[in-house]
């Protein structure tokens, strides 16, 4: 099996940005409008590169790393294809690759890595 | 309005039934594989047959099938002995969802991450997943049988 690329367990969320997402509901609530929209848009489509080109989805990428705890919570709860997102914002890609396709999998190595780093 | 009838207009009035609840599992090319697990797409996120180029194209779409014995064919039409699977495009000839023959006739797909229907060749035509763009087809393979 090929390792996996993980960040250093000593790597978490900057102070910087715990406190941009403590102390900015609108982000937030920015990113429950995207999810919803996303969601709603892209449930009949079997792309997955349709479903992380949609804009929704770009637009949450751009919320930058602030929304990466976001992003964990909604793919504990829910869980749908947010790891590209979590790759971009993160640089980490904590699936093995053959994990990839594999929802529960993927989703299971991305919450215990958003723990070991202090996101979740 | 029925939702899936308003995502796909051809399904409304077409005796089409639903056969499955949502899954996120999986998705239609997985489930034209007969697949249940694993959601297939050629992006690196997703599973993908080893041998089949990663590429969003009809050509990789059909090594993709042609890994697990498919080959291409004329059309839909039943042929005793085959299965058959067919795959939508959009105008620029992007694949965009692929359904697979039941022996009825009818076809049976997997709607993204919402539930499986079966549905006549067209009900899916339209502006999310395009046309049909082309057929595949491989020996159905029969439990075997019971010795003795």
């Amino acid at each position: 099996m090929s390792p996996t690329k993980t960040e250093p367990a000593s790597t978490g969320p900057s102070l910087e940005t715990r406190s941009q997402l403590q102390n900015d509901p609108d982000l937030e609530r920015r990113f429950r409008e995207l999810v919803v929209e996303w969601q709603a848009e892209v449930a009949p489509l079997s792309s997955t590169t349709a479903r992380v080109q949609h804009p929704s989805y770009r637009e949450i990428i751009t919320l930058g790393p602030a929304v990466v705890p976001l992003l964990l919570r909604e793919l504990e709860q829910r869980p749908n294809h947010w790891f590209a997102a979590l790759k971009s914002l993160t640089g980490a890609d904590p699936v093995a690759p053959s994990d990839r396709g594999k929802i529960g999998p993927m989703t299971e190595a991305w919450i215990k890595w958003g723990k070991e780093h202090g996101y979740l | 309005m029925d939702y899936l009838e308003s995502l796909f207009p051809g399904l409304r009035g077409s005796g089409y039934a639903v056969t499955s609840p949502e899954d996120i599992r999986y998705n239609c090319l997985a489930w034209a594989a007969e697949d249940t697990e694993r959601w297939w797409w050629s992006d690196e996120d997703s599973h993908w047959p080893e041998g089949a180029a990663r590429e969003e194209t009809i050509a990789a779409f059909v090594a993709a099938y042609g890994e697990l014995g498919f080959v291409s064919c004329d059309g839909p039409l039943i042929e005793e002995g085959y299965e058959k699977i067919v795959i939508y495009a959009s105008p620029d000839g992007t694949p965009t969802h692929v359904a697979r023959q039941l022996q009825s006739g009818l076809w049976s797909s997997k709607l993204g991450q919402l539930q499986d229907v079966e549905h006549r060749l067209e009900d899916l035509v339209g502006s999310l997943y395009g046309h049909c763009s082309h057929f595949l087809k491989r020996e159905r393979v029969f439990p075997p049988p019971i010795r003795p």
